[in-house]
C-alpha cells in the first residue's frame, strides 16, 4: 500500500491529465484552427492537441530519432557548461570565502556578472566566439559559475567560527583546516547552488538554441514547431525539456543525499 | 575596512586598465571595443548621437556602426528601452509574486494541499518559461501577452518555495505557540504566520527579481520590438535576429545598464526587507 502522500500525488497528476483530455476533446472543433501569425494566416492549428495526435507525433519524433538526437545534443551542452562553470565557480567561491583579500579583489567583477541577466551576454558571446558550440557552452558556464561562486562563498562564510578555532588550537594548519572543516561544511551550500544553476542552465540553453536554430537540438525543435506552427511537436518539446530539468534535479538530489550521508539525518 | 575598500577600488581600476590594454593589444574594435567606442555608443544610445551630425564635430571621435545606426533610425534609446524592460519586470513581480506566494502559503499551511499540489508544482517548475513563448503566441496572438506571461510565470514559480519553507518550517513553531495561547483565524494569519514567514519570503524576493530580469530580457531578445533585449540584438524582425553583425560596444553598454538596474532593484529589495523584518534580528 503506497503512502497517503504518494497516492494523493498520483490522484492530482491523474486529475490534471483527465482535465487536459476533456479540454482537448471539448476544444476540438470549437477552438479556432485558423491563426493569424502576424503576417499571414495558418490553417489547421490544433491549439489543444488530443492525446491521439500527441501520441502520433511522439511516436514519429521517436522513430525518426529527432527527439533522441535533440535530447543528446542539448543535454551534452548543458552538461559540459555545468561542469566547466561549477568547477570555475566553486574554486573561485572557495577562494573568495576563505581569503578576505581575494574577496575584495574579486568583488567588483562578481558584482558585475551577478546582476547581468544571464541571457544578455549571448549576443556578446556570439561576436566573440561565433555561432557554434563555444558560445552556447560558455554562456551556460558563465551563468553557472556566478551562481556556484556565490553558493561556495556563502558556504565557506557560514562555517561556524568555533570549528575553525577549535581545530587551530589543536594545531591544525591552515590547509588542514580548509580541507577537513571548510570543504565538508560548505558542501551542502555548494550543492544547492549547483542544483539551482542546473535549472537555470536549461533555461539558458533553450533560448541560446532558439536564436541560432540550426543543428538538431531541443531549441531547434521548438523553433521549428513554432515556425510552422505544429503544436503537438511544440508541446512534446516543452515536455521533454521539462522532463530533462526534472531528471537533472533528481540526479542532483540523489548525489547530494549520497555525498552528505556522513551528516546523518533524523528520520 | 579602509584596506578593503582600497583593494576594491584597485581591483576596479585594474579591471578597466586590463580591459583597455587587451582592447588595444587585440586592436579589433569590432570584437573588443575600446573604452571610447563604448562611451560613444552610450552617447549615441542616449539620443545625443543623431542630434549632432558628424561633420559638426570633426575632432571628436564619433562612434557609428550598423547596430547603432539601425537603433537610432528606429528611434531606440537606452533610457526608453530600460524603462520598458523595467516596466515588464515590475509587472511580472506585481502579478507573479502574489500568485506564487499564494500557492506557497497553501502548500506550507495544509499538509493535504501540499500532497496534492506538490507534484503539479514540480511539473510547472520544470518547464523553462521562455520555451512557452511561441505557444502563448498561438493562443493570444503577437502581442504584449507573450512577453509578460513568461515573466509572471518565472516569478511565480520562484516565489513558491521560499514562501512554502517560510510558512512550514520557520513559522511552524510560532504558529504552534500562538495556537496553544488560543489565537485563531485571521489573527493567526496576519499577526503570526505572515510576519514569521516574511524573512524567508523576502529572501526569495531577491532571487525572483534576478529571474524576472533575465526572463524579460530573454523574451525581448526573442520577440519584442522594444526593451533592452531588443536593443541588445539590434532591433529588426524577431525572425532574423542575430543575422546581422552586431556591435559589441552597444552590447557592453546594454549589459552595464542592465547590471546597474538589477543592482539598484536588488539594493531596494534588501533595504525594504531589512526594514520589514527588523523584529527578527
Amino acid at each position: 500500500m503506497p503512502s497517503l502522500r504518494v497516492r494523493r500525488g498520483a490522484v492530482a497528476l491523474l486529475a490534471l491529465a483527465v482535465v487536459y483530455l476533456i479540454a482537448a476533446q471539448v476544444g476540438r472543433g470549437r477552438l479556432p484552427d485558423r491563426i493569424w501569425m502576424g503576417a499571414h494566416y495558418v490553417e489547421n492549428v490544433q491549439l489543444l492537441p488530443t492525446w491521439h495526435s500527441l501520441a502520433e507525433e511522439g511516436a514519429f519524433l521517436l522513430e525518426s530519432g529527432i527527439l533522441l538526437d535533440s535530447v543528446l545534443v542539448s543535454s551534452g551542452r548543458v552538461f559540459i557548461g555545468l561542469l566547466l562553470g561549477s568547477l570555475a565557480g566553486i574554486v573561485l567561491g572557495l577562494l573568495t570565502g576563505w581569503g578576505t583579500r581575494v574577496e575584495s579583489l574579486a568583488d567588483p567583477w562578481v558584482t558585475l556578472f551577478r546582476f547581468t541577466p544571464a541571457l544578455a551576454l549571448l549576443p556578446l558571446y556570439v561576436v566573440w566566439f561565433g555561432y557554434g558550440e563555444a558560445s552556447k557552452v560558455l554562456l551556460i558556464a558563465t551563468n553557472v559559475a556566478v551562481i556556484t561562486l556565490l553558493g561556495a562563498h556563502h558556504g565557506v562564510r557560514a562555517v561556524p567560527r568555533v570549528y575553525l578555532d577549535a581545530a587551530a588550537s589543536l594545531g591544525a594548519s591552515r590547509w588542514l583546516r580548509f580541507r577537513k572543516i571548510v570543504l565538508p561544511a560548505s558542501f551542502p551550500s555548494i550543492f544547492n547552488s549547483v542544483r539551482v544553476a542546473a535549472g537555470l542552465a536549461w533555461v539558458t540553453i533553450v533560448v541560446a538554441e532558439l536564436i541560432d536554430a540550426r543543428m538538431p537540438s531541443l531549441g531547434y525543435l521548438l523553433a521549428l514547431s513554432g515556425a510552422y506552427p505544429r503544436v503537438p511537436t511544440m508541446l512534446i518539446g516543452i515536455a521533454t525539456v521539462g522532463a530533462l530539468v526534472l531528471v537533472f534535479d533528481l540526479l542532483a538530489l540523489l548525489l547530494h543525499a549520497r555525498a552528505t550521508r556522513w551528516m546523518g539525518r533524523a528520520g | 575596512m579602509a584596506r578593503r575598500s582600497l583593494l576594491w577600488i584597485l581591483s576596479l581600476a585594474a579591471l578597466i586598465v586590463a580591459y583597455t590594454l587587451v582592447a588595444r593589444a587585440i586592436s579589433r574594435p569590432d570584437v573588443v571595443p575600446p573604452a571610447e567606442d563604448i562611451a560613444g555608443a552610450f552617447a549615441a544610445l542616449l539620443g545625443r548621437g543623431h542630434q549632432l551630425p558628424a561633420s559638426d564635430m570633426p575632432a571628436h571621435h564619433h562612434h557609428s556602426s550598423d547596430q547603432v545606426d539601425t537603433l537610432t533610425q528606429e528611434g531606440v534609446t537606452l533610457q526608453a528601452s530600460l524603462a520598458v524592460t523595467t516596466a515588464r519586470v515590475l509587472f511580472g513581480l506585481v502579478v507573479g509574486l502574489p500568485l506564487g506566494m499564494l500557492m506557497g502559503l497553501l502548500m506550507g499551511w495544509s499538509r493535504r494541499a501540499d500532497d496534492y499540489l506538490h507534484p503539479i508544482y514540480v511539473l510547472i517548475r520544470s518547464v523553462p518559461p521562455l520555451s512557452l513563448i511561441t505557444y502563448i503566441m498561438l493562443w493570444l496572438g503577437h502581442s504584449e501577452a507573450h512577453r509578460l506571461i513568461p515573466v509572471v510565470y518565472a516569478v511565480a514559480v520562484t516565489a513558491v518555495i521560499p514562501t512554502y519553507h517560510g510558512v512550514r518550517d520557520v513559522a511552524g513553531k510560532y504558529v504552534v505557540a500562538a495556537r496553544s495561547l488560543g489565537a485563531r483565524g485571521r489573527l493567526l494569519l496576519i499577526k503570526i504566520l505572515l510576519p514569521a514567514a516574511a524573512p524567508a519570503v523576502l529572501g526569495g524576493l531577491r532571487y525572483s527579481i534576478a529571474i524576472a530580469w533575465m526572463t524579460a530580457v530573454g523574451a525581448e531578445m526573442l520577440m519584442a520590438e522594444n526593451g533592452m533585449g531588443n536593443l541588445l540584438v539590434g532591433g529588426g524582425m524577431w525572425s532574423s535576429r542575430l543575422q546581422t553583425r552586431s556591435d559589441p560596444a552597444v552590447i557592453v553598454v546594454g549589459i552595464l545598464a542592465l547590471a546597474a538596474a538589477g543592482w539598484a532593484m536588488d539594493m531596494l529589495a534588501r533595504t525594504v526587507s531589512a526594514r520589514l523584518t527588523r523584529w527578527a534580528t
